[in-house]
Parts: C-alpha cells; structure tokens; sequence
C-alpha cells in the first residue's frame, strides 16, 4: 500500500532539491527549471491528496491549474530571459545589476 | 502681670530658652557697642521670671507638659525636637536660671574694664541658652545637640583670655577631654537608638519621662532584660559621657585648669551649672542603668570625691582648691545616682550650686580686690594665692561673712542647705550598703572621711584667707589699701549666701526628707530606712566637722602647723596626685615615642616597603605591558576582526542579490517554522 | 512488498536522482535533459496517485511544451554553449553552494520531521472519506468526472485561468519582440 507519506516524502525532497537549484544556480535558465521542480513537488501533493476527494477532485483540478499557471510563468519568465540576454549579454542573475536602460 | 500668667509652660520654657540666644545674637550683631551686658543682663532677668512664674510653679504643682515638631525623617523613622516639662527639668531649668542672674549682675562690676568684654556676655548669653535647652530637651540626641553647644560655650569662656598661654591650654585640655566623654554619650545614643529604636524621653521612658516605675513607660523598654550587655554598655557610655562633663575621677583634670578663665565664669559653668549637666544627664537617663552600672557609677562618684578631696588639701591656688572641691562634691552627686537616690543627687546638685557659686563669687571678690591691691601698690604676686592672703576679713567683712556662710554649708554644718543635701547622700548610701553588706560599707565610710575633709580644706581656706594677719600689711596705705567689693558684686553674694540656708529647700532644718525637692520627686528606694542612721550619721557629720574646723583653727590661725610645708604628703596633694605628670608621662610622652616609633618605623619598614613595592610594580608594569600589549590588545584586535569578519559576512546579505535575498527569507522562514515546532 | 510499491520507489528513486544530478551538473544542456527523466518521473508517481489525466497533462504541458521552449530559449541565449558542451572533461559536476546547500537541508529536515510527526494522525476530512468510501479507486473513470467538475462546479476558475494563460501568452509573446526603436 503506497501510502500518503510515502507521496509527501518524496514531494518534499524534489521540492527542497528546487528549492537549492532556485538559490544556487547562476543561471536565470536552471533558476527557472529550480521553479519546475518546485511546482511539479507540489503537484504530487495535490494528486496525493486528491485520492481521499472523490466529491470535488479539488486536488487534481487544482493540479491541472498548477501545471496551466506553471507553463504560463515559463512562457513570461523566458520571454524576460531572453531580453535580459540581448541586453547584457548574460543570464546569470548576478551580473545583472542596473535597472536603468 | 496677669496675662503673663496666662502663657502656657511650653510657651514659656521655649521664651526663657530662646531669649538667651537672641540676646547672644543681638550681642554678635552689636560686637563692641554691647560691652554693657545690659542685653544679656535683661535677657537672664526676663528668663528667670519666666522660669520661676511661667514654667516652674505650674509644673511643679501640676501636670506636666511635652510639646514636639518633627525635625527631619529618616525612612519611616522621624525625629522631633521638642520640650519636654517635668519636675526634673522644670527645677532643672529654675536652677540654671537663678544661679546665671547674680553672675550675670556680678559680671557687671567684676569684668568691668576688660578688652573683650562683648564676647564674654556674648559667650554668657551663648552658654545661658545652650544650658537652658539642654535642660529641657525632650529627644536624646538634642540633648546631645546641646551638650555640645554647653561645651564650646565652656570652650570659648575658659579661653577667654586667649592671650595667656595657660587658658588656651587649659581650654584645649578641656575641649580634648570633653571630647572623649561626648563620644561616649554617642555611643550611648546610637546603642540605644539601635536597640529600642527612638530616642524621645518620653517614649523610651514613659510619660513623665523619668520614672521607671510609670506603668506607661515604653513596652519595649520594660520587656528589655535589664542585664543584657548592650544595656551595661550602653549605661557605661553614657557614664563615660558625665564623666567627662562632671570631671569624674580619671576625666577630672581639665576641671581644675579651666580654672584659668574669669571667675565669675568659673562659679556659673564650672561650679553650679555645666559641670552639673552630666549628673542631670544621669538623672534623666537613669531607668536604663542597670545594677552593674549603678555599682560602677557609685564606686567611680567615691574614688573621684575622695581623690579630689585629697588634692583639695594641698592647694594654695584659692580657686584650685574650691575646683577640686567641686570635683569631690560631684563625686558625691554621682554616689547619690549611682547607690539609686538620684532624688539626693538633684538634691546636692540644687544646694551645691547656690553655695559653691557663692564661694566662687567671694573668692573672686577677694581676688579682684587683691589684684586691685596689687596694681595700686605695685607689687608682684599671684593674687589667687592663698599664701599672699590672711586677715582680710578685717577689710572685707561683708565678702568674709558670705564666704563663711558657703564654707559652712559646704562643711555640712546644721541650718545650712549643705547639711541637708550631703547628709542626705552619706544617709542614703549607709542605707544602701548595710542591705548589700561586706565591701559595700567601704563606700558610705569614704564618704563620710570625705565630708571631714572637706570641712577641714575649706576650714584652711577660710582660716588661711581672712584670720591671721594680711601679709603685705606693711604696704598698705591709705592711699591704696584693700577695701570691700563694691556693691554689684556684694549682692549677688548675699542673694547667694540667703539661698545657702535651709529654708530655700525646706522648713524642716534637720531632715532632709522633708525638703520640697525630694517630696517632689517622690523616688521608690530598694534599701529600708534606717531611723538610727538618720540620728547618727549627721550628728557625727556635724561633730566632725566641727572638729576638723578646731584642727584647721589650731593649725592656720594659732600657727601650730606640725607638718613641713615641703612635706612628700603635701607636695603630692599639691601636685594633683600627679596626675598631670601621669598623664603627661603616659599619654603625652607615650604619644611622642609612639609617634617617634612610628616615624622610624615609616621610615624604614614602610618607606622599604614601599621601595619594595615599587621595584616589584616595575617588574609587574613590564609584564602588564607585555600583557596589554599581546593579550589584551590581541582580545580587541581579535574582537576587532571578528566584529569585521561578521561585518563583511553580514555585508553579502546585502548584495543586491535576488538569491542571497531569498536564502536570507528561507533562514527566516525556517527559524520561525523550528521555533513553532519546538514551541 | 508489492509489485505497485516497488514500482513507486523506482520512480521516486528515478525523479530524485535524476534531480540532485540535474541541480549538480555543470552543463545545462545536459540538465536540461535530465528535467526530461525528472517530469516523466513525477507523471509516472501522478499515476500511482491515481490521477491518470494529470500525468497526461505533465507529459503534455511540460515535455512537450515547457521543456521545449527552455531548450530553445537556453540555445538562444548561451553563447558558449558550444564551448560549454566541449569541456564535458573538465569538471562534470559543480560544486555545491554550501549556504544554499544548508538552507535547503534545514527545510528539507524540517518538512520531514512535520510529516513523520504528522504521518500518525490523519487529517479529519481524509478519515473521514475513508469512512463514507469517497476515495478515487482505480476503476473510476477520472477524466469524465474531471471533465464534469471542470464544466460545473469549477466553471469559473477554469475561465479566469483560460483568460490568465492567454494574458500570459501575449505578454510573453510581447515581450520577446523585437524592439522597433532601438
């Protein structure tokens, strides 16, 4: 029997695994995929939890909404990527230092 | 007159104390324009009626009356000054007032002419007040306040004449001694403030503020166990204090010295009056005095009468011989406290001061005419000495006449107030020591040699001074011859002389029970009365004193003298018993040696010592350098850089980093989230 | 020891492993990569969840779509990734940041203590479920109640998050254009 903590465990470690890739990577690219991580962490948690739902499907709904606002904060984050690039040159978040043009 | 009458006692008490001072005041304002006196002169006048009318007649036959202020507070500890009207103090107060009026008038004619004349009645009316108010002090330590002001007012008139070596030491001999006796009554203070915790009379010893057997008289005094050590101690010190003020035996010797100032002075302060504070101090104090105490006060009063007595014989000095025997006769009046008759003591005190001060007047009488003689007739002699005296009564007999009524009542001869308060003493204290038994009677027996003695130094006196023939007669003139005191000082003498008989103290001429002064008190004696003592003790008095006056007689007039004038006896009597030298071998030359001791022993051991130690804070300096400079500089530099170091790790929070921002956020997160759990 | 259990821990082991490399690796081509394995893992635990149609989703969404366009806006904007891809050699895995590595410990210690001290007891509403027998079991049709749900009582949500991703889309979309007055 695959049990709720078993889920939980799991989840907290893939969360804590983007949690450092959020704060150690010097790559906007890999802060994103940090961000990924994170949120696919607590999409497990969701689905886990949604088993015990059967009336509302909160969880897995929820999930679905998860993963849609997940693909759009890729889609805005990339697109700022990408002009922070052409700007200075960079992705990593260290050397973008001014926020004047 | 009648609204005069209307003025309560406190009232009144506080105007005969105050009246002195602004009399002293208005004196220190005028400086040289009051050489008159006539200030403090009115000031005393106005004091005694006040006293006599106002304060003493309605106490004495009525109730009596306290009336208090809070002077300061200390925690929950508040102390009043205040004045406190009883038997005791009202007589007190009369007495002070009715001794000061004739020296005052005395003064008059007797200073006449000095230099300094408005600081003496400066320093008369100072001492009037602080006298005044030292007899009605309701609170230990204003008492104490005005003990001291009695003893500088005595400081400043035995130096009064600042320019003769001998008074300022005599007035410094005094100020030194006094000062050993003040401590004691301090510490007296302080030991009973610490242990019964207020110093007001009237709460420590209940609402007449002398009576221990008054059922109101303050809880905790009556619950405390009158043989506990403070109490004994306590009951020392402020013995020791009397002693000092009442010249007792070991603390005596600055009474014969402070003999240098006026003599008027002499028989107010060191006669009658401030000299008697320290037996009014003992009277008033008198519930805390234990058996052991009293036995100590006793034995002390005896060594002192008998000693001063003894010293009294060999005098020539007229005004030496009448200190010492102030010294003797308060010796008597500290036997009287301490065998528990303080009633016989006040007695004493009340008779002593009017004929001792009249015998001082006389004395000063005498010696102001023989200096006068002296100037006139230009010659060199000491005029106070008994010696250069002899047949005077033949020139001054009013001064003779006065001066034989003193002498004999300080003999103790019948009709006089001397036999009344003296025999009462020697009576009490045969009493006392036949129920105690074995070497107690030492004490009565003493006494009584005492009073034979005393007969016999002031019979010399008497015999020495106006019988026999004058011994410059030759040099008299008509031109400068010795001749009667003039009148301001006569009638202070016969004032004086008029109070030395029986009547003032009581109708009854032979028993000293009856005087009002006694019933007044009304003393509960521990010892039974013996009727035989009463009969027999002033019959053999007055025998023996008539006896050593024949002796004196035989000896000094008839000039049947058995004795060298160089005599070991005599010399030793004159020198004071050499006290002065024992004092000044023990205590004088004691202190140079300790002090030349000690300056060697600076010199070397400590000034060693100290280059020693010196040497050694060099070596200790080079180590604390070396110290300061690696260890302790090396903990601030040390905590210097850490401050740095955590300064520059603090510093990347701060980056500008969105990471380093985050992470920063997370730690808190985290604290916050352990803090819960651990909650 | 069953058969689904062993299989959880194999893709439990798959998704974690795969992500500590990822978060280590020195390239981001090749973590890029492994984001792949990773999402696929966590679709294959979706699905012991019992949520079938989400695990599609993932698969969808995130490889099909997420995954693609950081891999596209990975090669537009590193330029030494040529030179990066060459210098396999040289240190494969980067060293780990110790600060980041210890708050993320710290978190990590402390979820796992909140659910081992929490596994105990279950939350009310879930044993409570389990009491009425309201749990999804493997033979319910999820996507046809996903679907009913969706278009009744989560109506209005799934509008609001229709017209968020279209906002997102064409402020993304904004903001990838080319600037006319630069």
């Amino acid at each position: 029997m695959i049990t709720i903590t078993h889920f939980l465990v799991v989840s907290a470690v893939i969360f804590c695994i983007g949690l450092y890739a959020v704060l150690a990577k010097r790559n906007a690219i890999m802060i994103l995929v940090g961000i990924e991580l994170m949120i696919n962490a607590s999409i497990l948690n969701f689905v886990a939890f949604s088993r015990y739902d059967k009336v509302n499907y909160g969880g897995q709904v929820f999930a679905l909404f998860a993963i849609v606002l997940a693909a759009a904060a890729v889609a805005v984050g990339l697109a700022i990527i990408l002009n922070v690039y052409k700007y200075y040159k960079t992705i990593n978040p260290a050397n973008i230092n001014e926020l004047k043009d | 007159m009648l609204e005069l009458l209307n003025i309560s006692p406190i009232t009144a008490s506080l105007l005969v104390v105050l009246l002195p001072f602004v009399a002293f005041l208005i004196q220190a304002a005028f400086g040289r324009r009051s050489i008159s006196g006539n200030i403090g002169l009115i000031a005393i006048i106005l004091s005694t009626i006040l006293s006599a009318i106002c304060v003493f007649f309605v106490v004495w036959n009525g109730e009596n009356a306290t009336q208090r202020i809070t002077w300061f507070t200390i925690g929950t500890k508040s102390f009043s000054v205040g004045i406190l009207l009883n038997k005791l103090t009202v007589s007190m107060q009369l007495l002070v007032c009715i001794i000061a009026l004739p020296v005052h008038f005395y003064s008059r004619a007797y200073m006449k002419g000095d230099d300094g004349l408005h600081r003496y009645w400066m320093y008369l009316s100072l001492f009037c007040f602080a006298m005044l108010g030292l007899t009605v002090s309701i609170n230990l330590l204003q008492l104490y306040i005005f003990w001291e002001l009695v003893g500088f007012a005595s400081y400043l008139l035995i130096g009064f004449w600042f320019t003769r070596d001998a008074a300022v030491q005599a007035n410094k001999k005094a100020f030194l001694i006094n000062r050993i006796g003040d401590l004691g009554f301090l510490i007296g203070i302080a030991l009973v403030y610490a242990q019964v915790g207020t110093l007001d009379l009237v709460e420590l010893f209940g609402k007449s503020g002398w009576f221990l057997n008054d059922t109101t008289a303050n809880i905790t005094l009556q619950e405390i166990n009158k043989d506990s050590a403070w109490l004994t101690f306590a009951g020392l010190a402020f013995f020791l204090g009397a002693m000092a003020k009442s010249a007792q035996f070991p603390l005596h010797v600055w009474l014969p010295d402070a003999m240098e100032g006026p003599t008027s002075v002499s028989s107010l302060i060191h006669a009658a009056t401030m000299v008697a504070a320290g037996v009014f101090l003992l009277c008033t104090v008198f519930p805390l005095f234990n058996e052991t105490v009293l036995l100590v006060i006793a034995i002390v009063g005896t060594i002192t009468a008998f000693s001063a007595a003894i010293f009294a014989l060999g005098q020539y000095d007229i005004k030496k011989i009448l200190a010492f025997s102030t010294i003797s006769q308060l010796g008597f009046m500290m036997v009287g406290v301490g065998i528990g008759a303080w009633d016989t003591a006040m007695l004493h005190l009340a008779t002593h001061a009017f004929f001792k001060c009249l015998l001082f007047l006389c004395a000063g009488a005498v010696i102001h005419e023989m200096s006068h003689f002296k100037t006139h007739a230009r010659l060199d002699f000491d005029p106070q000495d008994l010696r250069n005296m002899g047949g005077l009564r033949h020139y001054m007999p009013k001064t003779f006449v006065c001066m034989v009524i003193g002498a004999l009542a300080l003999s103790g001869f019948p009709l006089t107030s001397g036999y009344l308060s003296k025999d009462s003493i020697v009576v009490s204290a045969f009493e006392w020591a036949s129920l105690h038994g074995n070497f107690y009677l030492a004490i009565p027996v003493t006494l009584i040699v005492v009073s034979l003695m005393t007969a016999f130094y002031i019979g010399r006196l008497i015999f020495k001074t106006f019988f026999g023939s004058f011994s410059f007669k030759q040099h008299t003139s008509t031109a400068h011859s010795l001749h009667e005191a003039p009148g301001m000082m006569i009638w202070p003498m016969l004032f004086l002389a008029a109070c030395s008989l029986f009547p003032i103290f009581g109708l009854q001429p032979l028993t000293y029970q009856q005087t009002w002064l006694i019933q007044g008190f009304q003393v509960v004696l521990s010892y039974p009365v013996i009727h035989t003592a009463h009969l027999f003790i002033p019959v053999g008095l007055t025998i023996g004193a008539i006896l050593a006056w024949v002796l004196g007689w035989q000896w000094y007039v008839k000039q049947k003298y058995p004795l060298h004038a160089n005599n070991r006896w005599v010399r030793f009597s004159n020198r004071q018993g050499y006290l002065n030298e024992v004092n000044d071998v023990l205590f004088v030359k004691g202190t140079q040696r300790l002090s030349a001791a000690l300056y060697a022993f600076d010199r070397y051991v400590v000034d060693g010592a100290t280059k020693l130690v010196t040497w050694t804070m060099q070596q200790v300096a080079v180590v604390a350098y070396w110290f300061d400079k690696n260890i302790v500089d090396g903990i601030v530099n040390f905590s210097a850089n850490t401050t740095y170091y955590i300064g520059h790790l603090a510093r990347h929070v701060q980056n500008g980093q969105l990471q380093g921002y985050l992470g920063f956020a997370l730690t808190v997160v985290i604290l916050g989230i352990l803090y819960l759990i651990i909650k | 020891m069953t058969i689904d259990l062993l299989l959880f821990y194999a893709f439990a082991a798959m998704a974690i492993g795969s992500a500590l490399l990822l978060v280590n690796i020195r390239n981001t081509a090749r973590a890029l990569f492994l984001l792949f394995i990773v999402l696929f893992a966590m679709a294959g635990l979706y699905l012991f969840a019992l949520a079938d149609f989400i695990a599609i989703t993932q698969i969808l969404v995130y490889v099909g779509g997420v995954l693609i366009l950081l891999i596209f806006a990975f090669m537009l904007s590193n330029k030494e990734l040529l030179h990066d891809l060459q210098s396999v050699s040289h240190r494969f895995i980067t060293i780990p940041r110790w600060q980041a590595l210890i708050i993320s410990g710290a978190f990590l210690s402390v979820m796992l203590y909140s659910v081992i001290s929490w596994s105990q007891t279950m939350p009310e509403w879930i044993e409570s479920a389990q009491m009425a027998g309201t749990v999804i079991s493997p033979s319910d049709n999820n996507i046809q109640a996903l679907g009913f749900r969706f278009m009744t009582q989560y109506v209005l949500p799934f509008e609001i998050i229709s017209i968020f991703l279209m906002m997102a889309l064409i402020g993304a979309a904004h903001l990838s254009r080319k600037e006319q007055h630069t």
